[in-house]
């Protein structure tokens, strides 16, 4: 039997977003119904890094979105009280040719102009920081305000606190349709139960256009695969997270990017595994992993730490990230339909802009008004034209 | 206490060593590093993932991985899973409590 | 570079089932490639010492069929792969493997068959991590196949027939076996009189080893498990103790035993990483042993092209692993075109049908109660590669991770080089029993390649 249930705010996706914003809006008194329709953590925020880079974002509304979030997680581990297996000791970006120097060059001014503070060292220096990094490297960028978090333990930290405030998490449990009644309360239908409320939180990472499809809404996301490989685990060696510079380096010099060198990004876990990854793909929703991605990824990363040639490749996985038109995530209210609120498209930052994204969501429900302006966030931008 | 777990009355490849953490062990050609180390009475090959306690072999058919060395210079070995040469040097992993 | 080979069929595993479907294939005329991890063909049951001039002495092989196996092994026409891991397949039937812990190989057949066998399983008691504590299994392969005892004195413990056998064969090789615990009654041991009908040599083997284990003199005691092993660095004793008819340790019957070696082992499980990470479809059936990959009568599964025989279809021992071997090699035929002996395939699945009859019989009876893995103290290590304890697993729980993959999310049980081998099915069993749900409500963990770690330098070449 299918019975009713009512929530001031129904959160849909139990991914990090969704949680963070559940955990944001119950420590504010709201009663928040989250909706999730396998298991909590399921999706992309279970199949990625845990980087909270910095020094890789372009200067601009992505630098200020990602700096005001990095803020947040130096109080994190303390409001969540939970072990999110935060580690502040900065990111490097290693260089791997002189055309990518070149291009780093430029990107560390204009990122120093933008008030973040990253320097480039010559390899000795590197390797002071970082002794397992390959002397045969031109050099790298340091910035000591990147971390690194467990995404996994995040995201499950931010449901359990936000259950201890009274949320209540339904897994396991598909939205398949959403009406709207005429006192602008939507219905939403799940196979258990039909829940009424007079807000939604699309969080529903790179199924949100067909959330948007149950409104009539067209949110251009499309899901840009990421295959990581996991190492057994090693020796601690690297203590910073670390991702080379072609990826940066590309955007200043067309070269490099037709060069076939992908950005590729490491981390050793408290475990003593090594991430590596990833690639960025756009095949639909396949999540399967392949042998040229395994081989690319560890040619590229043992290139940068020699020392992982000993090590064994133990499994492979990969993520769907939600990948919008112009990097940035929707944000913020529909105009065309008050009551329906966009959190996703954070593509490969949403771990980085989760805490900042519930942070953002829950003023804006709770106030009207939030610390930093949404606009450049909102669903419209594309509709205007104003993205390609 | 020092029997000689060798089955009697098989005839066996020839005899090598292996050296085992700088020890020198007899093994015979064709059988497991596992099995030359069983016979040497060398149970403890590793440490937990807590590095607190120690561990051996368990399913010695290569799915446990709890028997893992460096072999050869190469991390991560399966001793059950590795057949002896002359001359192999073996060292555990971790620093043995 | 990757090198590249084509084939008209793989065959993963060179145990009993992979070699039978190798010689019918290849007196078909097929190009087939077989692959195995170990540096041996033969699989579990086929296991030989390495050193051709001894006699074989296989344990059970006075059973129908496989008397000729060891034979046709030796004189084997069809090319087998030693040390060569498959660690994936993808969609289109290409098969990964790595080939001496060197490098990788890509195998693009027609036709697939997975013959990937069987493990052990364990329930864990408090200090079955300490060195000398070993599986039934490890035993087994150390006198088998390297012709070592695995100790000077041991104790066995664990439950089903593959207790009384490895128990009985260190015994026939001079062991000093200073108890057998086994959790089953005596009864059931009798009951298979009553079922064993069509499987006549199966009993006679079972009463061979029975045989030898009484005349031993060593205490056999039924109704028994291990209640704790303890020891500072390594094994030194183990305390054995009754339970009552519903599986719980019957307090103060505590029996202490000194010796560095544990033997336990509490039956099978089938080795379906392969068939889960290439997307075969798995079915649950206690009487089968379990989650087991689901095939139609070709013994194709879910996904067109990938066979599969022997005990990943279905827990029931050799016996069966050869009929599906040879039934799954006329299924490839027929596939790939070729004419198919009607009759042939009639008789073979008529034995299957007795060999079946009598496997979910025995998996009934050795079915461990969840009573059993309720019981595990919350101390008890359950996934050794990440020391994660029973204790951990029930509040995780309580919290509502209930499934292996959240339990893999919020503790990393699972994560570590075994990939849940080990750990998996016990933890499928605890989940089942400590939320009261069937077993087959819990999911398998799902798999992904590499099935198996791989040297990241294999990748590099
Ligand atoms: C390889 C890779 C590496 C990355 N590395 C980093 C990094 O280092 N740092 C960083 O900051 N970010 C990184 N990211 C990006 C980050 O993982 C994502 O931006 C983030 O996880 C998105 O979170 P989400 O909550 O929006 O989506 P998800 O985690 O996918 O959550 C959405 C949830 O909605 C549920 N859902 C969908 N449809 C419905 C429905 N109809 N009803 C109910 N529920 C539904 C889904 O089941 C899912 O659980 C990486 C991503 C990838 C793929
Ligand atoms: C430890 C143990 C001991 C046993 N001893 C006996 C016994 O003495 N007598 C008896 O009758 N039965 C024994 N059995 C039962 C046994 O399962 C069956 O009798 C029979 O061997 C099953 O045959 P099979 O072909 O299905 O699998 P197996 O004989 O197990 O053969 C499977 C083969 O596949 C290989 N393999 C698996 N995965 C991969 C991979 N990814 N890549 C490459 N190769 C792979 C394995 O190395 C193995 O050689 C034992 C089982 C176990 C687990």
């Amino acid at each position: 039997m299918v019975s009713s249930w009512h929530a001031d705010v129904v959160v849909i996706g139990a991914g990090i977003i969704g949680a963070s914003v559940a955990w944001h809006l119950a420590k504010k008194k709201v009663d928040v119904l989250v909706l999730e329709k396998s298991d909590p953590c399921s999706g992309t925020s279970g199949a990625c890094d845990g980087m909270v880079f910095l020094q890789s974002k372009k200067p601009g509304v992505h630098l200020a979105l990602a700096m005001a979030g990095r803020n947040r997680f130096d109080t994190l581990e303390q409001e969540l009280d939970a072990d999110i297996a935060l580690q502040c000791s900065g990111g490097i970006m290693a260089i791997t040719s002189e055309a990518e120097l070149t291009a780093v060059n430029w990107f560390v001014q204009e990122q120093n102009q933008a008030g973040l503070g990253v320097s480039l060292l010559d390899i000795r220096q590197a390797r002071e920081l970082a002794p397992c990094l390959s002397p045969n490297l031109p050099g790298a960028t340091f910035c000591s305000l990147d971390a690194r978090v467990n995404p996994i333990y995040l995201t499950l930290a931010f449901l359990e606190a936000a259950e201890r405030c009274g949320t209540r998490v339904l897994s396991r449990t598909p939205v398949m349709g959403i009406g709207l009644k005429t006192d602008g309360i939507f219905v939403l239908d799940t196979p258990q139960k039909t829940i009424e409320t007079r807000t939604i939180v699309n969080a529903a990472g790179v199924h949100a256009p067909k959330i948007g499809k149950m409104v009539g809404l067209d949110i251009p996301i499309t899901p840009r695969r990421g295959q990581i490989l996991v190492t057994g685990p090693m020796a601690p060696v690297l203590d910073q997270c670390l991702i080379s510079a072609a990826y940066v380096a590309a955007k200043y010099d067309p070269a490099i990017a037709e060069s076939g060198h992908m950005g590729i990004s490491m981390e050793q876990t408290e475990a003593g595994n090594f991430l590596l990854g990833s690639t960025r793909e756009f095949v639909g929703f396949d999540r399967s992993t392949t042998l040229t991605a395994v081989k690319h990824i560890l040619a590229e990363t043992t290139a940068i730490i020699p020392a992982l040639q000993d090590a064994s490749l133990m499994r492979t996985f990969a993520g769907l990230r939600p990948y919008t038109p112009d990097g940035l995530p929707i944000l913020g209210r529909v105009p065309s339909l008050p009551g329906f609120i966009m959190a996703a498209g954070h593509e490969g930052d949403g771990i980085a802009l989760s805490p900042v994204t519930g942070q953002l969501i829950a003023e804006l429900i709770t106030d009207g008004t939030t610390c930093i302006n949404l606009t450049p966030f909102c669903l419209e931008r594309f509709s205007n034209g104003a993205v390609s | 206490m020092n029997r000689d777990l060798r089955i009697p009355g098989i005839i066996r490849g020839p005899e090598i060593h292996v050296t085992v953490n700088g020890r020198k062990i007899t093994a015979f050609q064709g059988e497991t590093l596992l099995a030359a180390l069983t016979a040497a009475g060398m149970k403890t090959l590793g440490i937990g993932q807590s590095h607190d306690d120690t561990r051996g072999a368990v399913c010695g058919m290569g799915v446990c991985y709890q028997c893992l060395m460096t072999i050869d210079g190469q991390l991560d070995q399966r001793a059950c899973m590795t057949v002896v040469h002359d001359g192999m040097t073996i060292e555990t992993q971790g620093d043995l409590p | 570079m990757t090198l590249g080979i084509k084939c008209d069929t793989a065959i993963v595993g060179a145990g009993c089932a992979g070699v039978v479907a190798a010689h019918i294939l290849a007196d078909h005329g097929l190009d087939i490639l077989v692959m195995d991890e170990t540096p041996h063909t033969g699989g579990q049951s086929l296991r030989s010492l390495p050193w051709p001039q001894n006699p074989s002495i296989f344990t059970g092989l006075n059973r129908p069929g496989i008397r000729r196996l060891p034979g046709r092994i030796k004189t084997a026409p069809v090319p087998i792969m030693h040390r060569t891991q498959v660690i994936g397949i993808d969609g289109h039937l290409e098969i990964l493997a790595e080939k001496n812990g060197k490098e990788i190989i890509c195998i693009t057949p027609q036709a697939v068959l997975l013959a990937t066998g069987a493990r052990e399983t364990f329930v864990p008691f408090p200090g079955w991590t300490l060195p000398g504590v070993i599986s039934t299994g490890a035993a087994q392969i150390l006198m088998k196949g390297s012709g070592i005892l695995p100790a000077d004195n041991m104790v066995a413990a664990g439950l089903g027939p593959f207790l009384t056998a490895v128990s009985a064969e260190y015994l026939s090789n001079r062991g000093r076996l200073l108890s057998i615990a086994d959790f089953g009654k005596m009864q059931g041991k009798l009951g298979m009189l009553t079922h064993g009908f069509h499987q006549f040599s199966k009993l006679l083997e079972g009463t061979r080893y029975l045989a030898k284990i009484l005349g031993s003199k060593v205490p056999f005691h039924h109704q028994t498990m291990v209640l704790e092993a303890t020891g500072t660095k390594e094994l030194e004793r183990v305390v054995l103790a009754r339970v009552d008819n519903q599986g719980k340790i019957i307090a103060g019957t505590g029996k202490i035993y000194t010796t560095g070696c544990l033997a336990i082992g509490w039956g099978f499980a089938p080795n379906l990483e392969l068939p889960l990470q290439a997307g075969c479809a798995i079915l649950h059936d206690p009487e089968l042993g379990g989650w087991v990959t689901a095939v139609n009568d070709a013994f194709e599964s879910s996904i067109p092209g990938i066979f599969c025989a022997g005990e990943i279809t279905g827990i029931a021992g050799a016996s069966k692993s050869i009929i599906e071997g040879e039934l799954a090699a006329r299924g490839i035929l027929e596939k790939l075109g070729r004419e198919v002996d009607e009759n042939r395939m009639a008789v073979l699945q008529r034995q299957r049908k007795h060999v079946l009859a009598f496997g979910a019989y025995f998996n009934r009876l050795h079915r461990v109660p969840d009573t059993v893995f309720c019981a595990i103290p919350d101390t008890v290590t359950i996934c050794r590669c990440e020391n994660i304890t029973m204790g951990d697993i029930k509040t995780a729980v309580k919290k509502g991770y209930d499934t292996p993959a959240l339990l893999k999310k919020a503790l990393r049980c699972g994560m570590g080089f075994c990939q849940g081998r080990t750990c998996g099915p016990v933890i499928n069993r605890i989940l089942a029993a400590v939320t009261n749900r069937p077993a087959g409500d819990i999911p398998m963990l799902p798999v992904r390649m590499p099935v198996k770690p791989v040297s990241v330098r294999s990748f590099l070449q």
